[in-house]
């Protein structure tokens, strides 16, 4: 239980610091260590699949793009990166208030929380069900990456 | 004959974009304008009975439905889809770069017919991503500041609602094992009153109410529709964000929340404010396709209002305010994209008197504004009364005379859009402006003829076209 | 005969407007010859209609709302009337308009309006009313606007008085329909109480309008001098007055039950008053011929509407056979204006003059329907305002005393008016000036005629038309005779207004400043300066006449029109721009919104489920 909840908390608040902090570099350290905790709770969770594709993909391939790209761009000064960061505290500062009266809200309406889920039991292993049973979302799939690749063209290329 | 409408595009596509682009380049037009006349036909010969059997099933499991709401929007989708790409054709200037809105257009083209025809929530947002992928591109572009800004907004919260909707669909894939639309609707009603799915339900719902830009989760709607290209602002404004939100909360309102009567009030409530909100925004702008962009958002309010209210009439009038809307929302497009592209802005102080100038324009114009407004005997004028009838009904009184007041509004403020724009005097250093290409006056034409059309043979669609659309209902 | 023949008095004129509209610009005889057939077949069909009793229904939208139409002698009557004034008009446009711009919009708004006349006047139920009234709207904004440039404003103005005159129907319908429990026009018989009395005011408000009434009449004179004239003759004198005085005698006589000694009786008869004095107070000091036509379309409304508001069945037989009287002298009127503009090319009287010898049939037309309007014995006019003379001195002397001032402000405005543009001196200008040609001459003429059948041999038309609207037993032992004493008193108001005007013409010097010292009297002159610089809408300056009360009459004036003008307008505004400022265009500021959204919306849920 409490190790859930270690968990729970240094997922937000690397999830936080990724969207604060100035610097471009350290965002991706940020998205990189977000992911590798989602990694460990996945894992946790019984999903070893899932948590192998979010270690490999999304903290391993992304943040590599990701620091190649930056290391194209210029590094901010001290002074830049001071400014950005109190801009970014400015725009943000309502967030925290709002998710504090939320769970005030939702703490005076009484909900009840005292109730127990029976996880359906799946019948087909994901492949299958990836592969033969969902032809349908792949075609979306297909046609999102078309989507992407199009955007690129269209936006980055002259 | 379903399958096609989801694969023909895709194929399109891939062989436009082959090695061979010197000459696809060339066709891309002439394949958007046949694949969306040839969904306009399809849809009719299955509104007519002749479903053939789908020959394409065999190698895909699909499980594509149809049903008449179907047909709505897939009409819809092709005659929307035509006036963008013949308006396309005319305002996007480098033939590499109408190609690529043409695939584009086509992209968007495969999320909107998917997300009508699937029967499974988590295809459901696929789909609309796709839809969604599609439209941040084509918002951004021109690639000016307003346009990429735009995107971005459209962006944020349009992964505000992903991630809403993930965790619904999530949360009812725990509890049924399945997300098809059946299952999820027999889990909601299982579960009644666990606060899990209660908060699914939510999630879901509001997902939805930001891809359809209902207050208060429309904040990306004005930069967007605004900072979008000519064309681009037609297949929004006019399908895209109604397919993806609007039809999406009709069709789980009535197969999966099945008319439940807190959902409906939120659904009233958020319809309400929507009208008010859109309205009186709308009036305060100075911008013609801000101006436009509000009273979407406010027509958006009188389908969710219908929604909300729950009857099989006031679905009924839904759909058709639905449909309607699609019309002469995209007609006010198109008219701003001839306005814009001929006079160069869309800032209405700067516009003036364009009526003698661009005839075409002007009288179309003419027909989409009153019929926005609901003035008989236009198609506008129809579906809010029965909307209005249907809220009546069902002793939603001061619902029912909001929406008859916000009409007023919507009069008011189309028509110091039409007087600044069209009426008086030509404004200065617009004295040599003169009518839009023939593609704009086409499509304005065509969707011209639809709006005066529909309306004329209300009395007679009524029975025969309108009543049957509530067979999906049960 | 089948009973859809009556379709065709919509359907004929209907489509031959929408063919009409598709004839290119340069074939002007083919439209014309078009729109001539149409209204002349129209006009054949309501002729062999005229006996027939049809009720004719086939099922249209559901909820009880059936495509109904009802030909009884009433609106047969109100039928051949229209069809016979679309044709002569017609006709006169053949002339008339030769060579203007946008002929076809003009024709085809002219049949189609036409179209949803009969429409309006057959239907049986109430939704269809409305649905033919809008059509109306419509035309009547197309006609406005296709007048000289700049007419667009004119028709926005009419159209959004009429627009909102046309909501209180809509309301006033759908109250209606919801007290009776049915949408068919003759099953209705409401009490006039309570909410009965709020329907009923609604939807007189709505058949006022359309006939012009005070306070929604302040477009008419407006139009007068924007849109092509032969849409005067046609909407504001004669098609309106049809269709409004129609409705209002229908809500009056059958779909209410309205009593004499009422308030709502009271009501109509103040509303009466006020629209004949205010409106002949403006007409006589007008300087422009049209302009002072269309105040007296105008307050001639207000006698139709103070002889049905009497309740008695006298008033009601007076105010109808106005109505038909007014359609007919007030487009003759209007087409001898027409066919003085069409030779001298202007309409202003400074300009005019001693025309009488060279365009004398149009002077003897205007002298008989001139004498009509004033109530000059034997013309027509004379026998329906002395039945309604008859009913206002029953119910009150006030009435009576404000019908009469206004025979005589009428009878002075029209001599003013024959003097400033027939007699006097000819100017130099119009030394040249030929009659009209023949097809504006023959709708005149014939008019012209029957305003003498009608009255020297009234007893037709009230036999024939008038009285089976009534019925027998509501005119049972009922008076028609000649009152001597009202005849001699109006004999001496006429003579009176004669003196009136030879004395002032020998103070002023001319037929053309006649009403000068009205205009210049010292009570009078401030308002009168106010009214011309447009500060505010003629009807108020009754209000102040009436009530003598200067000042509150334009306050009063300067409200309402704020309310229309500007409050709604800042209300408006302010909520917009309260609205556009939350906009701020960040988008942290949008997710905020959202995530409240979010929050507000499932703890509803949890709360409700």
């Amino acid at each position: 239980m409490t190790i859930n909840i270690i968990l729970g908390v240094s997922l937000v608040l690397a999830a936080a610091w990724t969207v604060m902090t100035a610097r471009l570099l350290r965002s991706v350290i940020g998205l990189a260590l977000t992911s590798m905790i989602l990694t460990i709770i996945m894992f946790k969770l019984n999903s070893p699949l899932a948590a192998v594709f979010e270690l490999s993909v999304c903290a391993g391939l992304i943040s590599a793009i990701f620091i190649s790209c930056i290391s194209l761009t210029q590094r901010l000064t001290d002074e830049q990166a001071a400014a950005k960061q109190k801009e970014r505290f400015s725009k943000f500062w309502l967030l925290p208030v709002i998710l504090v009266l939320a769970g005030v809200a939702l703490y005076q309406v009484h909900i009840p929380l005292d109730f127990h889920l029976q996880a359906a039991p799946s019948e087909s292993d994901v492949r299958n069900i990836i592969w033969n049973l969902r032809h349908l979302d792949m075609i979306g799939q297909i046609v999102i990456l078309l989507a992407g690749a199009f955007g690129v063209v269209a936006l980055f290329k002259d | 004959m379903l399958s096609p409408l989801l694969l023909l595009p895709l194929l399109a596509i891939i062989i436009l974009n082959l090695p061979i682009r010197s000459l696809t380049q060339k066709l891309s037009v002439w394949v958007g304008i046949g694949l969306s006349l040839w969904q306009i036909v399809a849809v009719v010969l299955l509104a007519m009975g002749h479903e053939s059997a789908d020959a394409w099933g065999k190698y895909f499991t699909l499980g594509l439905s149809c049903d008449n709401l179907t047909l709505v929007l897939l009409m819809s989708i092709g005659i929307v889809t035509l006036a963008t790409i013949l308006v396309g054709w005319q305002t996007i200037g480098g033939e590499k770069q109408r190609f690529g809105f043409m695939n584009l257009v086509f992209v968007a083209m495969i999320g909107m017919n998917g997300t009508v025809m699937l029967a499974d929530l988590f295809s459901l947002y696929i789909f609309i991503e796709v839809t969604a992928v599609a439209s941040f591109i084509l918002i951004a572009f021109q690639r000016n500041t307003n346009a990429l800004e735009g995107a971005f907004k459209y962006i944020i919260l349009s992964a505000t609602a992903t991630v809403m909707m993930l965790l619904s669909i999530s949360i009812i894939l725990l509890v049924v094992g399945d997300t098809s639309f059946a299952a999820a609707g027999s889990a909601v009603k299982q579960s009644q009153g666990n606060p899990l799915v209660i908060v699914a339900i939510g999630l879901f719902i509001c997902g939805l109410l930001i891809k359809g830009g209902v207050v208060p989760f429309h904040g990306w709607l004005p930069a967007a529709y605004s900072a979008a290209p000519a064309a681009a602002s037609v297949l929004l404004a006019g399908i895209a964000t109604k397919t993806s939100g609007i039809y999406a909360l009709i069709r789980l309102t009535t197969s999966v929340f099945a008319n439940n009567e807190s959902v409906n009030s939120i659904l009233l409530l958020a319809g309400t404010i929507s009208i008010l909100v859109g309205a009186f925004a709308a009036i305060g702008q100075s911008d013609f396709k801000k101006m436009l962009a509000y009273s979407s958002i406010s027509q958006v309010g009188y389908i969710i209002l219908a929604l909300g209210c729950g009857t099989n009439l006031a679905i009924i009038g839904a759909v058709f305010h639905l449909f309607n809307h699609s019309i002469f929302k995209s007609l006010l497009f198109v008219n701003s994209a001839a306005v814009e592209t001929q006079s160069g802005t869309t800032d209405m102080n700067k516009l003036g008197g364009l009526g003698t100038k661009m005839p075409v324009t002007n009288a179309t114009s003419l027909i989409a504004f009153l019929s926005t407004a609901g003035v008989p005997p236009l198609a506008g004028f129809w579906s809010k009364l029965i909307i209005i009838i249907a809220l009546w009904q069902n002793n939603l009184h001061t619902y029912a005379t909001i929406a008859v007041l916000a009409s007023v509004l919507t009069l008011a403020y189309l028509l110091l859009m039409q007087r600044k724009v069209f009426f008086g005097k030509v404004a200065e250093g617009l004295g040599n402006v003169k009518e839009a290409g023939w593609g704009i006056t086409t499509a304005a034409s065509i969707l011209a003829a639809i709006t005066v059309g529909v309306g004329v043979t209300f009395p007679w669609m009524f029975n025969s076209v309108l009543m049957p659309i509530s067979s999906f209902l049960k | 005969m089948t009973d859809s023949f009556i379709l065709l008095p919509i359907a004929i004129p209907f489509i031959a407007g929408l063919v009409v509209l598709l004839i290119g610009q340069r074939i002007q005889s083919v439209k014309e010859a078009i729109a001539l057939l149409a209204t002349a077949a129209t006009l054949g069909l309501t002729i062999t209609l005229f006996r027939e009793n049809i009720n004719f229904s086939i099922p249209w939208t559901g909820f009880g709302i059936d495509f109904a139409l009802r030909l009884y002698h009433f609106s047969a009557f109100i039928l051949v009337a229209a069809s016979a004034f679309s044709f002569l008009f017609v006709l006169y446009s053949c002339s008339f308009m030769r060579n203007k711009p946008r002929l076809n919009q003009f024709y085809c708004y002219l049949l189609v309006t036409l179209a949803m006349t009969n429409g309006a006047v057959l239907a049986d139920n109430l939704v269809l009313l409305l649905f033919f009234w809008e059509g109306l709207l419509l035309t009547l904004f197309g006609m406005i606007a296709i007048g000289r440039p700049g007419a667009y404003k004119t028709a926005i103005k009419a159209f959004v008085i009429v627009g909102i005159s046309d909501l209180c129907l809509m309301m006033g319908i759908g109250l209606t329909g919801h007290l009776a429990g049915t949408m068919t026009i003759s099953k209705i018989s409401l009490p006039t109480y309570s909410l009965g009395a709020l329907a009923f005011i609604l939807m007189m408000i709505g058949a006022i309008s359309k006939a012009g009434s005070v306070p929604f009449h302040t477009w008419i004179p407006d139009a007068a001098v924007d849109a092509p004239l032969p849409f005067m003759a046609f909407l504001p004198a004669s098609l309106e007055k049809l269709l409004g005085i129609y409705l209002l005698a229908r809500i009056s006589l059958d779909m209410f039950q309205l009593h004499g000694n009422s308030r709502l009786s009271m009501l109509l008869m103040t509303i009466g008053a006020i629209t004949i004095l205010l409106a002949v107070m403006m007409a006589l000091v007008q300087k422009d011929y049209k302009r002072l036509l269309s105040y007296h379309a105008v307050s001639q409304v207000g006698y139709m509407i103070l002889g049905i508001g009497t309740c008695l069945p006298i008033g009601i037989v007076g105010g109808l056979f106005h109505m038909i009287n007014h359609a007919l002298y007030k487009s003759c009127l209007f087409l001898t204006g027409g066919s003085v503009e069409k030779q001298t090319g202007t309409t202003d009287l400074a300009k005019l003059g001693g025309l009488w010898l060279k365009m004398p049939v149009t002077f003897i037309c205007f002298v008989i329907a001139a004498a009509s309007i004033s109530g000059v014995p034997p013309f027509n006019g004379f026998y329906s305002k002395e039945l309604i003379y008859d009913a206002a001195l029953v119910r009150g002397n006030i009435f009576y005393l404000a019908a009469i001032l206004g025979t005589f402000l009428t009878a002075a405005s029209f001599l003013k008016l024959g003097h400033a543009a027939f007699l006097g001196k000819i100017s130099e200008e119009n030394k040249n000036v030929r009659e009209t040609k023949l097809p504006m001459l023959v709708p005149m003429v014939v008019i012209a005629a029957v305003c003498v059948v009608f009255g020297v041999w009234n007893y037709l038309p009230l036999n024939n038309l008038i009285k089976p609207i009534l019925g027998e037993e509501r005119l049972a032992g009922q008076e028609f005779g000649p009152n001597s004493m009202l005849i001699t008193i109006t004999v001496i108001v006429l003579v009176g207004a004669l003196l009136h005007h030879l004395f002032a013409v020998k103070v002023s010097g001319s037929g053309y400043k006649a009403s000068d010292h009205i205009r210049h009297a010292p009570f009078l002159e401030g308002i009168y300066t106010k009214a011309e610089k447009r500060w505010f809408d003629p009807y108020d300056i009754g209000l102040k006449i009436v009530q003598g009360l200067s000042r509150f009459g334009w306050w009063i004036d300067r409200a309402i029109d704020w309310v229309y003008e500007d409050f709604a307008v800042h209300i408006a505004t302010g909520l917009s721009s309260i609205i556009k400022r939350a906009h701020t265009g960040s988008y942290a500021m949008y997710v905020v919104w959202s995530l409240i959204g979010v929050l507000f919306v499932i703890i509803m849920l949890m709360k409700s489920f």
